[in-house]
């Protein structure tokens, strides 16, 4: 198990947690019965009802009550005491992390260290960002109203959390062929789930908007509708993605393909578009009322709420450059380049270079090359040559490609991650001793994102770091352990201790390394005496079932797996084999050359 | 987007079972992520790395093949063209804007004809004849120049090395 700094602090296990929560809910509740068994209890609050249960009451015992009734005034009781509701909204929260742990055991199974820290990630933003928002910008002044507030939010918070995750779930999932059926439909049942949630949510929007004015219900309106948005965006994805695999599946006939191909291009485009679009604009328009509603123009708060309007502003921006481009692009296609025709498409029966499909409709470049259409058009969206001759088509979009060329052309994925990681440094020491130094580090994560390989620059350095002294270990071991333990002095001493190793998949292949010893030695061959190669003997690989091996492309994906695995070890054998017979042949020559 | 990807990846996947190419095999490391595969390489023959098989690790983007995958070996290795860490610096596995050494004309670079099997044939090239004006690794470039004695007893302990066969 890798070290975690968090799990260091005395934070109790979540059974501790919901047991003491338990255990101090009971005692409350013992206390409130013990309370109304007193005879002279009654009821503080509500006066009318009081006189005529009074008689009652003193007339009876107080053991004469109905369960009900029982219930009910331990429940008064318990919201008269101060102590009493605290126990209470702490049940309330473990309920809520219990709920959350079971619908992640339900749909999620075990979280990939990706999600984890993604979740990590957005959890502390989220927090961070709603705390700004209830004490600097509502500035609520009450308790009750900071736990209507705290409620409200935690709800939210759990939906967007959960949204999130099912959208890094949908993205690894779409990378792989073989998904059990059982996973889409679980994963759809939630998301299905948090968007008919965001509809209640909603109607409590309406409801609490009512009592509290405008102003509050458009706060809580926009969060909504962000969370709507987001969720279905998701969902249409999966549509999209669900019946692509489907149509990878049946064996395509040549119209179904065509079908698909075109439109899904321009519609799934205009889809992305819209909801990317959509959501931010809201929550542009959510920051931009949270700046001028409340006059905060000095304070901290403004300055987070203006980082991230620019932020925000700037995704517009980029969003809506690229999609001129894209329009531009698409209206040069239609006018300059014919659709291929029949004959032209007989002659040529290659499948379209691009994605390697069969063609039935194609777009003719000057340079007589054929691709489909919506292939094409993401092609030369980022650049402008053929792809097959790199003959230079003259797609060039004069104001786009003024105003930054580079910016169109640079890698997406580097694009997309670039500007969005802000990381505060405050070293209090320097001006005060006593002030503490810290580091906030604001990730806003894309939707594109899928590369879970990626890593900031400062993660990056300190993977190098330790790759120096453990150089058989592959970066992306290294810094999934770095993004638990933060610190290259515990990676370093996760490695010394065992703790971590590179995956099989390399140490089969590679070198064990000690570290004690500091030298290299074999994991797989007893050391034999050095450059005697006579007491090797080769193995006998057999060369009959390799036959079989390699014309052979499976249908089922675990077959595939194991024909691959056992195709490698026998290229490694045979290379093996090969070798030590050379360097036999070497050394006989050798010896005989001495001899003479 | 990944649809048409993982279409795609599947078709070479398949063609690079059914004819591979020459000492080279290449897949999935697992099929659950089918962005990651695993590539071997024979070292080409009548070079200093003949012999060897050289484990790398090819990592593709969600919009593959419209961006290039990325490239490392996961065994240790020496060349002037090969950072150490074991990144790839080859032209064919740049997209076409970036251009990080400002010399290679873009009909070298990245473009979606291009597949494994042709970066995995470039590289097997590019052991044999590591390109100079790339300095990925600038010692390994350094020895490859000045002094290929000491360059090919390198090249040798690494290939014993993924050969498992001690040094």
């Amino acid at each position: 198990m890798p070290v975690v700094p968090l799990e260091r602090l005395p934070l109790p296990s979540l059974r501790v947690y919901s047991f003491v929560s338990v255990v101090a809910l009971s005692a409350c509740t013992y206390y409130a019965a013990q309370i109304i068994k007193e005879p002279n209890w009654n009821y503080p609050g509500d006066f009318d009802k009081n006189d005529d249960n009074f008689e009652n009451r003193n007339g009876t015992d107080s053991d004469g009550r109905t369960v009900s009734q029982f219930v009910s005034d331990i429940f008064t009781v318990m919201t008269r005491e101060p102590v009493c509701v605290w126990t209470m909204i702490n049940m309330a929260f473990c309920w809520f992390i219990l709920l959350g742990r079971a619908v992640q055991k339900l749909v999620f199974g075990d979280l990939r260290v990706s999600e984890q820290q993604q979740l990590r990630d957005k959890f502390w933003n989220f927090v961070f960002y709603k705390f700004i928002f209830v004490f600097g910008i509502i500035n609520v002044q009450y308790i009750d109203e900071v736990l209507l507030w705290c409620s409200w939010f935690s709800l939210l918070g759990f939906l967007h959390l959960l949204s999130q995750l099912s959208k890094d779930r949908f993205e690894y999932l779409s990378f792989s062929p073989r998904t059990p059926f059982w996973s889409h439909v679980k994963l759809m049942a939630l998301l299905a789930a948090i968007f008919a949630l965001s509809g209640f949510m909603f109607v409590v929007s309406i409801f609490v908007g009512f009592f509290g004015g405008l102003n509050t219900f458009f706060f809580m309106f926009y969060e909504v509708l962000l969370l709507a948005i987001r969720t279905l965006h998701v969902i249409i994805r999966y549509a999209f993605h669900l019946y692509d695999v489907r149509n990878e599946t049946t064996p395509p006939t040549a119209t179904d393909d065509n079908r698909t191909l075109d439109k899904r291009g321009p519609v799934s485009y205009y889809v992305e578009l819209t909801f990317d679009l959509t959501a931010l604009i809201i929550d542009l328009i959510h920051h931009l009322h949270m700046l001028l509603w409340s006059n905060i123009f000095l304070s901290m708060a403004s300055l987070v709420i203006c980082m991230q309007l620019r932020f925000l502003f700037h995704e517009i921006q980029r969003k809506y450059k690229k999609h001129r481009n894209y329009l531009w692009v698409r209206n040069h296609l239609e006018q300059n380049y014919p659709m291929a025709t029949k004959a032209e498409l007989q002659e040529n029966s290659d499948n379209c270079a691009i994605c390697w499909e069969n063609m039935d409709a194609a777009r003719k470049l000057p340079c007589g090359h054929l691709f489909h259409n919506t292939c094409l058009l993401s092609w030369l969206e980022q650049d402008t040559s053929c792809p097959t001759c790199r003959m230079t088509l003259n797609i060039q979009n004069p104001s786009v490609a003024n105003m930054e060329p580079p910016e169109l052309q640079t890698d997406p994925q580097e694009n997309t991650r670039r500007p969005f990681n802000h990381f505060f440094h405050f070293d209090g020491s320097r001006y005060v001793s006593w002030l503490p130094s810290f580091s906030v580090e604001v990730s806003h994560v894309q939707a594109i994102r899928q590369n879970h390989m990626a890593t900031n620059s400062q993660l990056d350095a300190m993977a190098r770091q330790v790759q120096t002294l453990f150089p058989h270990i592959p970066l992306s071991t290294i810094i999934e352990d770095l993004r638990v333990t933060r610190s290259v002095e515990l990676t370093v001493e996760n490695v010394l201790d065992g703790r971590l190793i590179a995956p099989p998949m390399f140490r089969d292949l590679d070198i064990d390394w000690t570290p004690d010893r500091n030298t290299f030695t074999l994991n797989s061959e007893p050391e034999p005496s050095a450059r005697n190669w006579d007491e090797y003997n080769t193995e006998n690989v057999e060369t009959e079932d390799t036959a079989a091996l390699g014309s052979r492309f499976s249908k089922s994906s675990t077959e595939r797996e194991k024909i691959l695995h056992k195709r490698k070890e026998h290229m490694i054998k045979q290379a093996r084999k090969r070798y030590i017979e050379k360097q036999k042949a070497a050394a006989v020559v050798a010896k005989s050359e001495l001899q003479s | 987007m990944a649809g048409s990807a993982l279409r795609r990846l599947m078709a070479e996947y398949k063609q690079l079972t059914l004819n591979p190419p020459e000492g080279i095999i290449a897949g999935p490391i697992n099929e659950e992520n089918f962005f990651e595969w695993e590539a071997l390489i024979t070292g080409p023959e009548g070079t200093c790395f003949e012999g060897g098989v050289f484990p790398a690790k090819l990592v593709f983007p969600p919009d593959y093949p419209l961006s290039p995958p990325k490239m490392q070996f996961t065994c240790e290795m020496f060349h002037p063209n090969i950072y150490s860490d074991g990144r790839v610096c080859i032209s064919i596995l740049h997209a076409p804007g970036d251009d990080p050494m400002g010399y290679e004309s873009s009909a070298e670079r990245w473009s979606p004809v291009q597949s494994v099997e042709k970066i995995l044939l470039s590289v097997v090239s590019m052991l044999a004849e590591p390109n100079d004006e790339s300095g990925a690794n600038v010692d390994a470039a350094k020895m490859w120049r000045e002094n290929r004695i000491e360059f090919n007893k390198i090249a040798e302990k690494i290939v014993r090395r993924t050969l498992g066969i001690p040094t």
